[in-house]
């Protein structure tokens, strides 16, 4: 048996369509569950605010401060500025992220993408606007 | 005199047939991609090697063959039979995983689930090219591109079929530089591929949290068959978030998932035999697996464009082939596009977290193929 027959015979298009409306509609639930995580985080961090304003809280080491991600960027960002600030000296003070990246992967700096991407992150790698950036002081 | 005989008889020279050289050749071939090209060499290399030892002839009976009881290789096999190494792959890769540009913006968790698509057109054609429906299911999952997920569910529905199945898997995994562009480039336009997606919201560490909590409790409730896979890698995930088993979660992504992923890729590869593998229906596994890819890209470009008609800030419909849980390969492609397009547009954060999502569908993919199976 091939063909349309056989799909038919095996409960194909059944299968086909249940599973695909399954799994879409899963992760469409799931995705919008997550994209209300944040503000169950923030009603229970006021929560937790309000109650040590009130002094309630239960057990005064917990904080209720907000820890960034990502969580793996160097320690000492500024000392990392001040290295990529050496790189401006050829680029000059307005650059793209690519020749920032292309440079600091030609001179050899360990894990230029994720420096990169935690100096943007913390501010210190400004956007110009039309892709150009700069390093601030 | 007659003593040495029998030893010559008994040597692969003397058993050897056309088959034989035919898997080693294959077999050399992938040792080859693996090393000289750097074609996923994490699985080509041990699939390759054990596509080698798997095929050196002997004689049958002294406990020495992969599919002999007792043999050393027949217990190592029994992670791939029982579906033990991916589920540990699976621990090791949510240990790996980094969430916060998913949650970051969630939407794109739907094009992970668009690019499964890919999976249930392929279970069509293959019950239309005669293929009973577990079968189908086996071959079907290659779509979702994840190879651990296509072992698991090859090993519960159709165990003969997890050579072919394997090696289409992550040879296609490894061919995606090749599949993907073609395809990008002729569903999108250079306008579209230019689309710059805004910052990512920060994520908090709460979020990170909660979410593999969130995520197994709804995915496993939807689908129970994929808890071996996914309770794993929320397990792993929610290990490595937490900070407080820092030293459990770094050997969950190394010394864990690397020995599963030799024992694995090794085993997969010793049970390619010639039997299996040189006849019509390999070819016809291996032409549905780049149906599968195909369209599984193409679904998640054109879900994406879709999804553009109804935002107001539009998404690179580039991030829809993103959703082909081929980690990192497909996201780094896409990122690649997006550069081509211009060079400032970075991608790669927002591409991953379409893969991530995709590595999640293909597993409830997986879990409803079983489920459909089942009795």
């Amino acid at each position: 048996m091939f063909g349309f027959e056989a799909i038919a015979h095996h409960n194909g298009w059944s299968m086909a369509v249940a599973g695909a409306s399954i799994v879409l509609s899963g992760l469409a639930i799931l995705s919008f569950i997550i994209s209300q995580l944040h503000k169950v985080v923030e009603l229970t961090e006021k929560r937790v605010s309000k109650d040590s304003a009130r002094g309630e809280i239960d057990d005064p080491s917990e904080t209720p401060a907000t820890i960034l991600v990502p969580d793996h960027c160097p320690t000492d960002l500024t000392a990392t500025a001040q290295v990529y600030k050496t790189l401006t000296v050829d680029l000059g003070q307005k650059f793209q992220l690519i020749e920032l990246y292309a440079l600091a992967k030609q001179r050899k700096f360990p894990h230029p993408h994720l420096d990169i991407r935690c100096l943007r992150e913390a501010g210190l790698l400004m956007p110009l606007g039309d892709g150009e950036f700069k390093l601030t002081d | 005199m007659e003593l040495l005989f029998q030893f010559l008889s008994n040597t692969g020279y003397y058993l050897a047939d056309y088959r034989h050289v035919i898997m080693l050749i294959v077999g050399i071939v992938f040792v080859y991609l693996a090393i000289a090209k750097e074609y996923e060499p994490l699985l080509l290399l041990p699939i390759g090697f054990g596509i080698i030892v798997g095929n050196i002839p002997f004689f049958k009976g002294f406990g020495i063959g992969i599919y002999e009881a007792n043999s050393v290789l027949h217990y190592l096999y029994f992670g791939v039979t029982t579906g033990l190494y991916p589920s540990i792959v699976f621990l090791g890769l949510g240990a790996m995983t980094d969430f916060s540009s998913l949650l970051g913006n969630p939407k794109l968790m739907l094009l992970g689930a668009a690019a499964q698509m890919g999976i249930f057109f392929t279970l069509l054609s293959a019950l239309g090219l005669g293929f009973l429906p577990n079968e189908a299911s086996s071959i079907a999952i290659i779509g979702g591109a994840d190879g651990p997920t296509s072992i698991f569910l090859t090993a519960k529905l159709a165990p003969e079929l997890i050579g072919p199945i394997a090696i289409a898997a992550y040879s296609y995994m490894a061919l995606i530089p090749i599949i993907q562009p073609p395809i990008m480039k002729l569903i999108t336009t250079k306008e579209e591929r230019r689309i710059k997606m805004p910052e990512l919201r920060k994520v908090s560490k709460k979020e990170l949290l909660f979410f593999p909590v969130v995520g197994v409790v709804l995915c496993c409730f939807l689908a129970p068959a994929s808890i071996p896979l996914l309770g794993p890698f929320f397990f792993g995930n929610l290990m490595k978030e937490s900070g407080v088993v820092d030293r459990l979660a770094q050997t969950a992504r190394t010394a864990i998932v690397d020995t599963a992923t030799i024992f694995l890729g090794f085993t997969v590869g010793a049970s390619t035999q010639g039997d299996v593998f040189l006849n019509g229906r390999s070819v016809g596994i291996f032409a549905l697996g780049a149906v599968a890819f195909s369209i599984a890209t193409a679904s998640g470009l054109i879900f994406a464009k879709i999804m553009n008609l109804f935002l107001k800030n539009k998404i690179n419909p580039l991030l829809g082939a993103a959703g082909v849980s081929a980690v990192p390969g497909s996201a780094r492609e896409v990122h690649l596009m997006g550069l081509k397009s211009d060079p400032s547009n970075y991608l790669l954060m927002h591409a991953m977290a379409c893969n991530s999502s995709g590595v999640i569908g293909s597993a409830i993919c997986a879990g409803i193929l079983w489920s459909f199976n089942i009795g």
